[in-house]
């Protein structure tokens, strides 16, 4: 048979069970009889969600199997399927309705039925904080209790808030298991029509917290399809009912899980089929994209910041890895998400048990991770996290990165029972916590097994470090599609804005493009924005209509225009943090870089504070520009001037530290080999007459350019 | 040349937010003018004061205060002298004694308290937290539910806990949402983005920006609320929109010219005269600076910036 012949079969009976239900309590009663459940304002909730009325009375409730009767479509069409699938729901919600009426009491313990308006509201809130990440529906009986059991623990350890309906409420009580409201394990009723309380809760949640207007169907259904994170676990052999209760849980966005392999075909990310009881958790968590919020971690030793500066004497110390001496490794590797196992964590070799006191060993950790927004780019912005988490641990210190790493484990924090797994739990809970905006899935696996460390350094991490760093080098302004504003320094200097380019990172040397984009994926709304560049003005200048709006709006009128590759025409503003300030040299046409670091006198007759004053503050003096130190060596930089050709000097200091790179550049751009050596520092002149005679002696190509004022 | 006055128009305006229900309500921002700018346009809702008591009574009290609260035995009476105190618009009930590094008080008997000075005056009502995010998150959640109805302001939602306190305060039980941040105006903003994506309206969001005392790096202060009014007027920022209440006596009871003895410090004059000093001039300059309320502890301080108000709006 069909999927949707199964579908409107279901409704059907369900429907007719209401007729019978409503039409029965009519006999008795009258049409007068009030309708309504106890403790709510929102009266049939799921119906005055979907149509904007309430049902208060037994004639309302006929005239309300009429609308039910007309949403009961019958073409084969997904939309036919979907609103016989509410139907379902509603007609439920009508026969659960007819069991409380003249105040009856239906449910008896363990069932508890319908919810009151203050359980929902007290849900509702850690539904929001994520306290409680999602509700799973299970329905019917599962093969075994002890299958039973084992489910309904698995969701609630993570948190989760479990309904149950029908068979396994008998299993759970034969087992003793505990159930109620408080223990967040919510048995409703024996019937499917109970399942109506579910999404009664659903709909209410909706119309408390998401500010639903009754009636407004759309919204109801974003609002459940993005907020309400319920999924359904429905036992083999499935019923006809089951499944039209089911199509309504996958218009909500609730998949449905089952280990029925037969009754019905299966429907990707909405209908999955699972043999297997025992993934039923994992399938659902991920199905429903559930995240889990890890509040404590499994470790024997304390983990704070207050730790992160702890050193680990040599005589203190039980066991040390040192990636100087011995093959070490840390990583984050991005995986497909069927390639994790979550939460999983192996040591591969030798734990510290076996390792000598005070003994030299490798280690190296790769933390694979899996997420429908991860990107192989935010690998490093994790990684580099590593050093914080693990430091934080006590007993445990951590310096280096990449295949640089040492760590040291204390006698005491070996003695408390901790063990390398302990590390692994750590990076686990950090990563799951503090990147759960990309991170859906996360293992970690330890090698401390000599060969296996060899191999994973050299064959596994060295690799991608190399092919970051080659990203890096090869990432220019022309590559991308957008560029990010940076106003983290806004809290002192107000008016200012980073526009932070591939090429041109932001003038603290502390922000890149990889790292302004990882923080806009990971703090959507924080300091980092997208800048789109589609609306270019002047590509020598670096300007751009987009890039003016963007710092128009961050710097809130102050700033009209920039350019990101001119110092005289509406150079970038600084906030004050600047590793380096670049100022025109007018005797050679050039212009000197001072570095923060540097004490001395420039030839500009300024020191570097002197310079700083007339930069900083976020305004605009053409001339005078903050930039990182990294800039220097960008085939951007001052571009539209000339580019790096115009740099006559800079402290020697900062010279011999960007010399590699600029020399690069400069002869990629102009063939001038060694052009460092032209430059003049503090050593040969600090006074524009002298230089001028030392780039005059040295053929500089600045002396021969167009006055730049 | 004779004078020629230009009103300065904005095309927006602050958000206008009542506390309270029935009677005794008062109403904050709806004004499109920069602080006491009247001659651009009449003021529509003048800045409120609040009175500030404590969960901890009345010891920590300046003498002049302790003086005016004399007889008062129970939090019902503190809190029934604050509102009848000349000046006085709402009161802010501090539950300063939950701070884990402090008191310590459990959820419940704080709950008591909010909901003993709750019965016992009719004016708004404003609950600030202890100061301690993650204790706040569940006490000013209990706080929010056990108030309901009553259309309180729950202050000292921050960046921490915001789903926690916003979403009780906000979503689940009706109240007015007192976004917290630390004198940053980006901070603030983003505060209040996040908190209505929850879905809480932003009709109903009030902000503390942060203060300091007057003296005390102050100058962020003014920037800070400067630039808040500056953009939700000039540019229109409907995320910045909300009304700013500033809780002045928390920060100036504190400092040195307000908590130096006379007889440590004799040249200084009287202690509670200048505490009051203190706390007027840090209020006054928070109203200047664009505070739509101030929260105040000593009745001649009450007694004064009220004054100022009916004298400048």
């Amino acid at each position: 048979m069909l999927l949707f012949d199964i579908v409107f079969n279901g409704n059907d009976t369900m429907y007719a069970e209401a007729v019978e239900a409503v039409n029965a309590a009519i006999a008795q009663y009258g049409e007068d009889m009030a309708v309504g459940f106890p403790d709510t304002a929102y009266t049939l909730a799921c119906f005055y969600a979907e149509t904007g009325n309430k049902i208060t009375t037994l004639r309302e409730a006929k005239e309300a199997l009429t609308y039910i009767k007309s949403q009961m479509l019958r073409e084969r069409r997904l939309d036919s399927g979907f609103k016989s699938g509410v139907a379902t729901a509603l007609a439920a919600e009508l026969i659960e309705a007819m069991k409380y009426l003249n105040g009856a009491k239906p449910y008896e313990e363990p069932y508890l039925g319908h919810m009151s308006d203050a359980q929902i509201r007290e849900l509702g809130v850690p539904l929001v904080t994520g306290d409680i990440p999602g509700i799973p529906v299970i329905i019917g009986p599962a093969p075994t209790v002890e299958e039973a059991c084992a489910l309904v623990k698995s969701y609630q350890s993570q948190g989760n808030f479990v309904c149950l309906v029908g068979g396994i409420i008998e299993q759970l009580k034969e087992a003793g298991y505990k159930t109620g409201f408080n223990v967040r394990v919510y048995p409703i009723g024996e019937n499917i029509s109970s399942v109506a309380h579910a999404v009664s809760a659903a709909c209410r949640t909706a119309m408390i917290f998401g500010n639903i207007k009754p009636g407004d169907k759309a919204a109801l259904q974003e609002y459940t399809f993005n907020r309400f994170r319920a999924v359904v676990n429905a036992f083999a052999p499935l019923d006809e009912k089951t499944v039209a209760c089911g199509a309504g849980a996958i218009y909500y966005g609730f998949p449905v899980i089952t280990n029925d392999m037969d009754y019905t075909p299966s429907v990707p990310k909405s209908l999955i089929k699972q043999p297997n009881i025992e993934e039923f958790n994992a399938t659902s968590i991920e199905a429903r994209d559930i995240r889990i919020k890890i509040t404590n971690i499994d470790i024997p030793v304390a983990f704070a910041s207050a730790f992160e500066g702890e050193i680990i004497r040599r005589k203190d110390m039980r066991v040390e890895f040192d990636g100087s001496r011995v093959d070490c490794a840390e990583l984050v590797h991005t995986c497909e998400m069927s390639e994790i196992e979550d939460h999983r964590i192996t040591v591969i070799g030798p734990e510290v048990d076996d390792m000598p006191d005070g003994s030299k060993n490798s280690i190296a950790y790769v933390v694979k991770v899996a997420g429908r927004n991860m990107q192989p780019d935010f690998e490093p912005v994790i990684e580099r996290k590593f050093h914080n988490y693990i430091n934080c641990i006590e007993g445990v210190y951590h310096t280096g990165q990449r295949d640089m790493q040492r760590i040291r484990i204390s006698h005491d924090a070996f003695n408390a029972g901790f063990r390398l797994k302990h590390i692994g739990e750590v990076l686990y809970s950090q990563v799951k916590n503090e990147f759960d905006a990309v991170v859906d899935k996360c293992e970690v696996v330890i090698y401390t097994d000599p060969a296996e460390c060899t191999r994973i350094r050299h064959e596994v991490a060295i690799p991608i470090f190399n092919k970051r760093d080659d990203r890096l080098a090869t990432l220019t302004d022309e590559s991308v599609d957008v560029y990010y504003s940076c106003i983290l320094c806004q809290a002192f200097s107000p008016s200012h804005v980073c526009v932070v380019t591939p090429e041109r990172l932001g003038l603290c040397g502390a922000v890149s493009w990889l790292d302004a984009k990882a923080t806009n994926e990971l703090d959507p709304e924080g300091p980092c924005q997208i800048i789109t560049k589609e609306r270019v003005i002047d590509e020598n200048l670096g300007s751009y209509e987009d890039v003016d709006e963007a710092v128009q709006k961050y710097s809130r009128g102050a700033l009209e225009h920039v350019t990101l590759y001119s110092i005289m025409q509406d150079p970038m503003t600084s906030c004050g943090c600047f590793e380096c300030i670049c100022g025109i040299e007018p005797f050679s046409n050039g212009v000197v870089i001072a570095n923060r670091e540097y004490a001395g006198m420039t030839p500009l007759g300024m020191t570097f504070p002197e310079m700083a004053s007339m930069t900083g503050g976020g305004v605009q003096t053409p001339g005078f520009m903050g930039h990182g130190k990294h800039f220097i060596g960008s085939k951007k930089f001052m571009k539209a001037e000339g580019g790096i050709e115009r740099i006559v000097w800079m402290p020697k200091e900062l010279k011999e530290f960007v010399a590699e790179r600029l020399n690069k550049t400069a002869f990629e751009l102009y063939g001038i080999e060694n052009f460092t050596d032209m430059i003049g520092d503090e050593t040969v002149a600090q006074d524009p007459e002298t230089l001028v005679a030392f780039l005059t002696e040295k053929g500089h190509p600045a002396l021969g350019m167009e006055p730049m004022m | 040349m004779p004078f020629n006055q230009k009103p300065q128009k904005f095309n927006a305006k602050i958000n206008t937010v009542t506390i309270g229900t029935g009677d005794k309500t008062v109403t904050l921002g709806g004004n499109s003018t920069f602080p006491f700018y009247t001659f651009d346009a009449p003021t529509v809702n003048t800045p409120k004061v609040g009175v500030e008591i404590s969960d901890l009574g009345l010891e920590a009290l300046p003498e002049g205060a302790k003086a005016y609260y004399e007889g008062c035995t129970t939090m019902a009476d503190i809190a029934k002298k604050a509102a009848a105190m000349e000046g006085a618009d709402f009161v802010a009930l501090v539950l300063e004694g939950g701070d884990p590094n402090g008191e310590d008080k459990p959820v419940e008997d704080l709950i008591a308290v909010v909901k003993e000075v709750a019965d016992a005056v009719d004016c708004p009502l404003v609950v600030e937290g202890c100061k301690n995010v993650e204790k706040d998150s569940t006490l000013l959640a209990k706080v929010a539910e056990a108030l309901q109805g009553r259309n309180v302001v729950v202050m000292s939602e921050k960046e921490e806990n915001y789903k926690a306190v916003g979403a009780a305060a906000g979503l689940a039980y009706n109240q007015i949402v007192g976004a917290e941040s630390a004198v940053d105006i980006n901070l603030a903003k983003q505060l209040n983005v996040v908190t209505t994506q929850l879905g809480i309206n932003a009709q109903n969001i009030v902000m503390n920006v942060g203060t300091a005392c007057a003296g005390y790096g102050y100058e962020y202060v003014v920037s800070t609320m400067d630039r808040i009014k500056g953009a939700a007027l000039g540019q229109n920022d409907n995320m910045l929109q909300m009304p700013i209440i500033t809780p002045v006596a928390s920060e100036t009871w504190g400092v040195k010219e307000a908590s130096a003895s006379e007889a440590d410090m004799p040249e200084w004059g009287p202690q509670d005269e200048r505490g009051i000093d203190m706390e007027v001039m840090t209020a006054a300059a928070d109203l200047a600076s664009g505070s739509d309320a101030v929260i105040l502890r000593h009745p001649q301080s009450v007694a004064a910036v009220s004054k100022m108000i009916k004298a400048l709006a």
